[in-house]
């Protein structure tokens, strides 16, 4: 039977959770327009007034947020409230440019931790749980995040941050972990060196896990969950607008629910800005309406994806987002050619290969090279070089087809590309040192 | 048919790889008989013959070497003008496809030592016997 943590919101008719959003959402964009100097000013110069905001419907004539916007006011002009209301600070990774910082209220804390155990609920956590949060303990909130949804589920709760695998095994094994929450990249090397080490999945007590921080594919999904033996469920988030859990995944794994209580999804074409019908792909904005600190209205996410309101068999009616394809920052233009990172992750698991790879992108005699690394399979060694190069060949063109470009392919030692612990590195771009335009 | 087990091991085709490889050999106390590297842009495969095959397998393994044990074949013939393209000829005509070969040296200085590796080994090791070519097995090898 499907569990909840709040069933009253996670069920609620749409047409209620409506009425309880456009309550929310006018009395957001009142608290921001008074509060916020530099939202206020955009505002004006499109002649919005708080009052013209009524419900979800008037979404779209309010101004958007991006990156860009929160450089410019790093780092205390989106505060919505005194620092002496704030209690906590988070802050982004900083891999595509200046750090982000957010500032949180305790409400803004209690409304994230909420929001992150109904995602361990989903994942089938109940206080009877061990869960072993892996994530990054810090200004990253992957790890806070998880750990305040699993104390407030009455999880017992391991903080064990990334790093150390061994010591992760060994307190799995010891402690009986039975819900792991890390990075997707991490967790499938979690469950390499659980393989190296002669161990299998019946050594170990977990039953869930719930990955997020990062792209990753349904194909990842499956191997992840075939070497730990577990249920593999998505997380989303982004430190902007809390954290991880603004969605997550339920029971059909096939999308994740959108915490539409605090945050109103749109989907956008990123050129235009244009508002776009449901079903369709485009960039996804977050408007928060409950974050008192930090509440950034339209958003842009830079991720690419899809709403969905079809009735999900969980019994939830949240509005679900697909997985997204890839933040519009991992996108690659290779000879014009969008790629994405997660699009040569699939190939290579589809074709036996390990999920650790590394692109290398350049720009020689003004056309881009393609270079990907992977590591080759020991179980397909030959003692013959042509065997070897057919590898590397039927690689090449599998990815030829996946991809619409050709890239090179080397194949390199199991384990030389190093494992990530956090958020993985996987491409290289020379070209931006040149003359790449950076968006 | 001769049963000489030849470990092939995956290297990157950059500095210091074999000498990895050698050093752990040297550590063992294994003694190579016969060596050879085919090499390409990105890697190389190191294929060799040493005297105790387990031994170098689970050494090499344990280092997380990728290792593969195949079966090859090992002839001796004089040290003499046209003895390997008798060999040749022999195979050829009876259209077994030669992969690659390479040459070691044995204890005596009138023959010399070849590893063929062939489409079909059963067939070759027929072919070569019934042409009187003398091939060497695993032992013939380790006690060189």
């Amino acid at each position: 039977m499907e569990r909840y943590w709040n069933k009253d919101i996670e069920c609620m008719p749409r047409e209620e959770m409506k009425k309880l959003q456009d309550e929310r959402l006018a009395a957001q964009v009142k608290h921001v327009y008074e509060n916020v100097k530099y939202y206020r000013g955009k505002m004006d110069e499109m002649g919005v007034k708080p009052e013209d905001i009524r419900s979800t419907e008037d979404l779209h004539k309010l101004p958007f947020l991006s990156k860009a916007d929160l450089r410019e006011t790093y780092p205390y002009g989106m505060l919505a409230k005194p620092l002496s209301d704030c209690v906590r600070i988070h802050s982004t990774s900083g891999t595509t440019g200046k750090r982000v910082v957010a500032f949180y209220t305790q409400n803004d804390v209690d409304m994230w931790s909420e929001c992150c155990a109904r995602a361990i609920t989903a994942a089938g956590g109940t206080n009877e749980d061990v869960v072993h949060v892996a994530y990054g303990y810090g200004l990253f909130t992957g790890g806070m995040g998880l750990h305040d949804g699993s104390h407030k589920v009455g999880c017992l709760t391991l903080p064990m941050s990334s790093g150390n695998t061994d010591r992760q095994i060994q307190f799995m094994r010891d402690l009986h972990s039975t819900i792991l929450c890390c990075t997707p990249s991490y967790a499938a090397y979690i469950g390499e060196t659980i393989r190296d080490m002669g161990l299998t999945p019946d050594d170990l007590d977990l039953k869930a896990g719930i990955f997020g921080a990062e792209p990753w594919t349904e194909e990842m999904r499956r191997s992840i969950e075939q070497s730990l033996g577990i249920k593999a469920f998505d997380i989303y988030g982004l430190t902007e607008s809390s954290g991880p859990g603004v969605a997550f995944e339920c029971c059909e794994q096939n999308g994740m629910h959108i915490n539409e209580d605090n945050f109103i999804p749109e989907i956008i074409d990123p050129d235009t800005g244009e508002v776009l019908p449901e079903g369709e792909v485009g960039e996804l904005v977050f408007t928060s309406i409950t974050k008192e600190a930090f509440p950034l209205l339209r958003y842009r996410t830079r991720d690419l994806c899809v709403l969905s309101r079809k009735k999900c068999s969980c019994g939830r009616t949240l509005i679900k987002m697909a997985k997204p394809m890839g933040r519009s920052d991992d996108m690659l233009i290779i000879r014009g050619v969008n790629v994405f990172p997660s699009q040569i992750e699939t190939v290579l698991i589809e074709q036996g290969y390990s999920p650790n790879y590394l692109i290398e992108v350049d720009r020689v005699n003004n056309t881009d090279t393609l270079d990907i690394n992977v590591e080759m399979n020991p179980d397909q060694l030959s003692d013959k070089i042509k065997d070897m190069q057919d590898q590397e060949h039927k690689l090449a063109e599998a990815m030829k087809l996946m991809l619409g470009i050709n890239p090179k392919v080397h194949l390199v030692s199991p384990k030389s590309i190093t494992r990530s612990e956090g958020k993985a590195v996987r491409v290289i771009d020379k070209r931006r040192l040149i003359d790449f335009p950076k968006k | 048919m001769s049963n000489v087990k030849q470990i092939s091991v995956f290297l990157e085709n950059k500095p210091n790889q074999l000498t990895g490889v050698m050093k752990l050999i040297k550590k063992s106390g294994i003694n190579v008989r016969a060596l050879s590297i085919a090499d390409t842009k990105d890697f190389g495969i190191l294929r060799m013959i040493t005297n105790d095959t387990d031994k170098t397998c689970d050494v090499l393994r344990e280092a997380a070497y990728p290792v593969k044990v195949t079966e090859i074949i090992a002839i001796s013939i004089p040290d003499a003008p046209g003895q390997l393209s008798r060999v040749l000829d022999t195979l050829g005509e009876q259209d077994v496809n030669l992969e690659y070969l390479y040459a070691f040296t044995g204890t005596s200085d009138k023959a010399v030592s070849f590893v063929l590796r062939v489409d079909d080994a059963d067939k070759a090791s027929a072919v070569l016997t019934d042409a009187g070519i003398i091939q060497l097995t695993e032992n013939d090898i380790a006690d060189l």
